[in-house]
């Protein structure tokens, strides 16, 4: 490392932003380059002037601030409370009508088909047209012609449903399953996880959590799952896949998780794991977390 | 830490994410803010909110334009916190948006050109730069003047740099994010906040020259 280079990098190794070898590297040119030892001493100086720099943040403001924030909230409230509230009058309006509403909005919607019919233009006229509400498409299977110019079109319909029931409803059970994997919605994965891991004891949830541990491609539902399979930290399948993301995940948050969670699991294969990580982990935190994990367990630090 | 200005200030937050009380994990009271808990929404305004007005008054040295930021910012997340999917953290989530709105202020800024360092608010008239705290100059008309100087140099090599620049070392100098949550939060990579901060770093060591 020449000192040109150093001194790039001396602002980035203040603010602890080189990785670990960088930091080294340049530690040993700092040693041993007095001139680049005084550029350091100058950054650091130029940071502590900076400190000055900072605007003082008054209560006063902070508070009015937070007053100032509750009034607009305040309003904000006031007027979705005011949509929900005409909402719910219309929905109760049409769930449970007066009764003159009946005669009177058959004879308005007969009066409406009519000269409805009268007004729209021809051409918006369409054969085969039903009066039935238009299903939601899901997917289009096949569009095929027939003679007479007739298109037929195969589709899937979505409704969606509702079902209410406790988690012991296999039903439900089944449907958190499937939520946990759907590859739509990473909060909709999150929400069921959240509500499966007081299901752990159930093998089928444990291994959904160890799927969306290995594969889900969002972190904060491969955290979750670390959370939820922190009580089987100690049965070998888990601890397999909790080793996996430790050397594989790329998120560096979810790798802390899983280093927390196996520094409490004295087992060889978890020493062996925290070994090879120790080869390319980059971040300090980590590093540090497992050598002192390894410590503990009274295991070397490299592998022979 | 206690930061000690002119009036009376206010202890800084911890670091980001540890902010939420411990009891309760942060996702559970977002998804609580989600389902219109009031409470739950006041809970993750005050475990974030004198980070977002102090990013706003560091940057924009004005206590009107740090309000409407503050202001604006919350709302924002008031109206779209049922499309926040956990995509990313909520931090980065909010500092994205605190940041264009500090952004969008500082280019109109930018485009008027015609800042003093004295402005209007509804208090009356103030200076910028006594938003800045001294370094106890009391006593001793030298150092004082020493101060105002040095004051005046910061303010100008802030000045200095690019919207972008000034923001990137805010919110690595101030706020103490790593560079990645930087490039998250402004939704660029790593390496652009790495070569915006540098940039940074060198303009205002060459404007503070003098006082190294």
């Amino acid at each position: 490392m020449n000192c040109e280079k150093v001194r790039e990098l001396i602002p980035l190794y203040l603010y602890g932003e080189l990785a670990f070898d960088e930091e080294e590297r340049l530690e040993e040119h700092l040693s041993a380059c007095p001139a680049c030892a005084s550029e350091r001493a100058r950054c650091e100086k130029l940071t502590a002037l900076l400190a000055q720099g900072e605007a003082v943040l008054s209560a006063e403001l902070l508070s009015r601030c937070r007053r100032d924030l509750a009034t607009a909230l305040e309003k904000e409230r006031r007027g979705r409370g005011l949509a929900a509230r005409w909402r719910a009058l219309w929905s109760k309006w049409l769930s449970a009508p007066p009764a003159w509403f009946r005669p009177v909005g058959a004879v308005a919607l007969v009066a409406l088909g009519f000269f409805g019919a009268r007004l729209l233009p021809e051409d918006l006229a369409w054969p085969g047209r039903s009066a039935q509400a238009q299903p939601v498409v899901g997917r289009v299977r096949l569009i095929d012609t027939a003679p007479g110019g007739i298109v037929r079109v195969q589709y899937e319909e979505v409704r969606p449903r509702e079902l209410r029931g406790s988690f012991e409803d296999e039903r439900i059970r089944r449907l958190l399953l499937a939520a946990a994997m759907d590859p739509t919605d990473p909060g909709l994965r999150v929400e069921s996880i959240d509500l499966l891991k007081d299901r752990t004891a159930d093998a089928e949830v444990r291994r959904a959590l160890i799927d969306a541990l290995r594969s889900d491609d969002n972190p904060a539902v491969r955290l979750k799952a670390i959370e939820a399979l922190r009580p089987y930290a100690h049965e070998p399948e888990t601890r397999k896949a909790l080793a996996q993301v430790l050397l594989a995940d790329t998120h560096a948050g979810v790798r802390i998780a899983a280093v927390e969670l196996l520094a409490n699991v004295k087992e060889p294969d978890v020493a062996g794991a925290f070994q090879q990580l120790l080869h390319r982990e980059e971040d300090q935190y980590i590093r540090q977390r497992t050598l002192k994990a390894l410590d503990e367990m009274k295991a070397s630090y490299g592998t022979f | 830490m206690t930061k000690q200005g002119a009036t009376l200030a206010i202890e800084g937050g911890a670091s980001l994410g540890a902010r939420i009380d411990a009891s309760m994990d942060e996702a559970a009271i977002i998804r609580a803010a989600q389902s219109g808990d009031a409470e739950a929404f006041e809970r993750l305004v005050r475990s974030y909110d004198q980070q977002v007005l102090r990013l706003a008054m560091n940057l924009l040295r004005n206590p009107d334009d740090a309000r409407d930021v503050y202001q604006e910012t919350f709302l924002r997340v008031y109206r779209n916190l049922s499309s926040f999917r956990f995509d990313c953290s909520f931090s980065t989530w909010l500092y994205r948006i605190a940041a264009n709105l500090c952004l969008d202020q500082l280019r109109k800024r930018r485009v008027r050109r015609t800042e003093s360092s004295v402005v209007e608010t509804e208090e009356g008239s103030v200076d910028r730069l006594e938003t800045v705290p001294e370094a106890r100059p009391q006593g001793d008309p030298q150092r004082a003047a020493l101060n105002r100087e040095l004051r005046t140099s910061i303010e100008a090599a802030l000045n200095s740099l690019t919207p972008r620049e000034r923001l990137v070392f805010e919110l690595r100098h101030f706020q103490g994010m790593r560079l990645r949550e930087i490039g998250e939060a402004l939704g660029s990579s790593e390496e652009a906040a790495k070569n915006c901060l540098f940039r940074a770093t060198q303009k205002m060591r060459q404007a503070l020259g003098e006082f190294l």
